[in-house]
């Protein structure tokens, strides 16, 4: 079973199976690694969208919070955290 | 030890509390500049070791590696590796890391102290990181990283004196040994392995995330609450900025009437009196009047930014920005926009993204901008009356200014959707960013910034405001008016004469002689326009007692129809009548391609909404 990031529930932790690296620009794939978000890396998705919209997404990785559009997060494949 | 004063860089990730750290070390010594080139603000100050050697201290934009994906960041990487002109190599790095965050700060600290400078860590806001859940060792910590570690926590200036003299030993004991070449710092991955090891390594114990900002960030952050929440605050902002400013504006406005009165009863009738009374006095007097309103706007957008609530604006407004195709990283400088479009623009170099960035850049200066405070409260004061709206606590003066924001807001998002079809077109922008913990903005970080902006616009009123307002005069002052002629010496001058040839191209969007005149000077600040007025109606009043008695407002209302007064305000919405922000924009653009379109696009808007505001009032018969 795979699942992507952009649909996992929110406030669940999961862990990154796979990125797919090839789907996003070189500088877009060097900001998500340098958030921490790499295969391995567990994250819990928080807060999506606002009314108008299902983008952006708020995640933790670590004691950080950050923010990415669902077109990368659309390229991140998890499973399920194993803490 | 002698000769100059050690140059010691601060650079950390954004968010590590690198300012702070700054501020509570320099105290209010600093300068804020440019680097030359490029527009990304040099932040440097003065300290001193314990025993008294001078220090200098530079503050390099937060960044997440040394590649560099905004020109901020560029900036720090050039001025770390002393590739950056004008700037030598730093003698020594102090390296600030967020305690709570050390997994993720500590990749670039590798990164840094790879470079082989003497270089130390601040351990930074490790009373947050404790009351956290977090213990650290901080000497566990320096063993693993090879370098001393210091513990910080900058707003209650604790262990800065340590941290100094850190420094000092690191520059003293590196002179000792300094041959080994730096090691290339190891790839992305690999990297970060090591910072996670390092990280749990000094972590002695760790509970999980206190709940309380996620419980925040669940009202923050929600759908539509969230939403309400910010659309709340922003109307308590501009509400604020007319309710607070009130007494002092009136203090200002006395002290101003009581200078003019104490020039005119010391000096000799004449050219000079004329100048300081009429010109410089009524012109500068009528923007200095505006410093509380900036203030307060300015103390807002400070706090919003201080306590990590901009951050979630960002995230509530990216969706609604998406549409348009621009990205929440525009929100903060919009918004930084409603206080002044330059610091706006400035702002812009955060957002990665090239088209979406230039795209930002074009419709910042239709944010309603702090400049614009001046000429809406004048015609506002003057035309609107001041009465509730259908007995509910919001006034028509309230909301009449609420629709201009509003109207610049939605012609802002309607620019940027048509320019993302057209001439910025791009892939869709990206979004991505980190999300600070709350917390209490500290009164000192706030006063200092607060203290910036204050002394710049007062800068600015002394220098450009007060020379174009000094040129004014002169120019509305001669040649004299025969004397006895029905001729108003306004429209008999130089500028009276300029004026009219204007006047034939704004007759038809309902704009007068006064207007013509006041458009002109106003293309250096938009608040000039007020302070034009106020010179022109100071001569134009000249000896006559009752012309003087009354107020600029009165005389707008007996010589102005009240659509030709809407006119005036919707033109303002659009015209860019500012030179600092055609300045900074072909700065930052690199060139005059992009200010000039900037300039003419603002304003045919500016004619088009003006032209249809007053042609719509006069149907009503406002005219």
């Amino acid at each position: 079973m795979i699942a992507k990031l952009d649909s996992s529930p929110l406030g669940i932790a999961v862990r990154i199976a796979r990125i797919d690296w090839t789907s996003m620009s070189h500088d877009e794939g060097r900001r998500l690694r340098e958030f921490g978000l790499l295969e391995g890396s567990e994250v819990t998705p928080l807060h999506r969208g606002s009314l108008f919209s299902r983008d952006p997404l708020a995640l933790t990785i670590g004691r950080m919070k950050v923010i990415i559009r669902s077109k990368q997060a659309a390229a991140i494949e998890v499973e399920p955290a194993t803490t | 030890m002698t000769g100059p004063a050690p140059t010691i860089a601060l650079v950390g990730n954004p968010n590590a509390g690198k300012s702070s750290l700054f501020n509570a070390l320099t105290g209010a010594r600093q300068k804020i500049a440019n680097y030359p080139g490029v527009t990304v603000e040099r932040k440097s100050g003065h300290a001193s070791f314990a025993d008294g050697r001078p220090l200098a201290l530079v503050d390099l934009p937060g960044s997440y590696s040394l590649s560099p994906a905004s020109p901020d960041e560029a900036v720090t990487r050039d001025v770390v590796l002393g590739r950056q002109t004008g700037e030598k190599r730093p003698d020594a790095l102090i390296v600030v890391v967020d305690a709570a965050n050390l997994d993720n700060h500590l990749c670039f600290a590798l990164e840094l102290i790879a470079l082989g400078l003497p270089t130390v860590v601040a351990l930074n806001m490790l009373d947050l990181a404790e009351r956290d859940g977090l213990t650290l060792d901080p000497d566990r910590l320096a063993a693993e990283l090879g370098v001393p570690v210091v513990p910080t926590v900058a707003v209650r200036k604790r262990g800065l004196t340590e941290l100094l003299a850190a420094v000092d030993g690191a520059i003293l004991s590196h002179g000792l040994s300094a041959t080994d070449q730096p090691a290339p710092p190891p790839g992305d991955t690999a990297l970060h392995q090591r910072a996670r090891a390092i990280a749990r390594a000094a972590t002695l114990a760790e509970t999980p995330v206190r709940r309380w900002t996620q419980r925040v960030d669940a009202v923050a952050l929600h759908p539509v609450f969230g939403l309400l929440i910010l659309l709340a605050l922003m109307f308590v902002m501009f509400q604020a900025v007319y309710a607070w400013s009130e007494a002092p504006i009136a203090w200002i406005e006395d002290g101003i009437a009581a200078l003019q009165a104490l020039a005119s009863d010391h000096m000799a009738a004449g050219f000079l009196r004329g100048l300081v009374v009429e010109g410089l006095l009524a012109g500068v007097g009528a923007v200095v009047v505006f410093l509380p309103q900036i203030l307060i706007l300015f103390l807002f957008i400070l706090l919003l930014e201080a306590s990590g609530y901009m951050t979630r604006a960002a995230f509530l407004m990216d969706g609604i920005m998406a549409k348009v195709g621009l990205s929440g990283r525009g929100f903060i400088p919009l918004l930084s926009s409603f206080a002044c479009a330059v610091p706006g623009i400035m702002a812009t170099r955060a957002i990665p993204d090239a088209k979406d960035r230039l795209t930002t850049i074009l419709i910042a200066p239709l944010m309603t901008c702090s400049a614009r405070l001046p000429v809406y409260t004048l015609i506002i004061g003057a035309f609107i009356p001041n009465r509730s709206v259908g007995g509910s606590p919001v006034g028509l003066q309230g909301l009449v200014l609420f629709g201009l924001y509003v109207s610049g807001i939605v012609g802002a998002l309607v620019v940027a959707f048509v320019l993302r079809r057209s001439v910025t077109k791009g892939n869709a922008a990206g979004f991505m960013m980190e999300m600070p913990r709350y917390q209490w903005p500290r009164l000192r970080d706030v006063g200092i910034a607060l203290w910036q902006r204050a002394w710049i616009f007062l800068r600015r009123a002394g220098t450009i405001i007060a020379a174009t307002t000094a040129v004014l005069w002169l120019l509305l002052s001669y040649p004299q008016a025969p004397a006895g002629g029905d001729v108003r010496q306004v429209d008999y001058s130089i500028a009276g004469r300029i004026a009219s040839g204007l006047e034939v191209v704004v007759k038809p969007i309902g704009f007068n002689h006064d207007i013509a005149l006041a458009l002109i000077p106003a293309m250096a600040a938009r608040e000039v326009a007020v302070s034009a007025l106020a010179t022109a109606n100071a001569i134009d009043a000249g000896d006559d007692e009752d012309a003087v008695a009354q107020s600029l407002s009165e005389r707008l209302q007996g010589r102005w129809s009240i659509a030709t007064a809407l006119a005036f305000l919707a033109w303002f919405v659009f015209a860019p009548q500012c030179i600092s922000t055609i300045a900074i924009t072909r700065r930052e653009t690199n060139g005059w391609r992009w200010p000039l379109f900037m300039v003419g696009y603002l304003f045919a808007l500016a004619y088009a909404a003006a032209g249809i505001t007053y042609w719509t009032a006069v149907a009503f018969g406002l005219g």
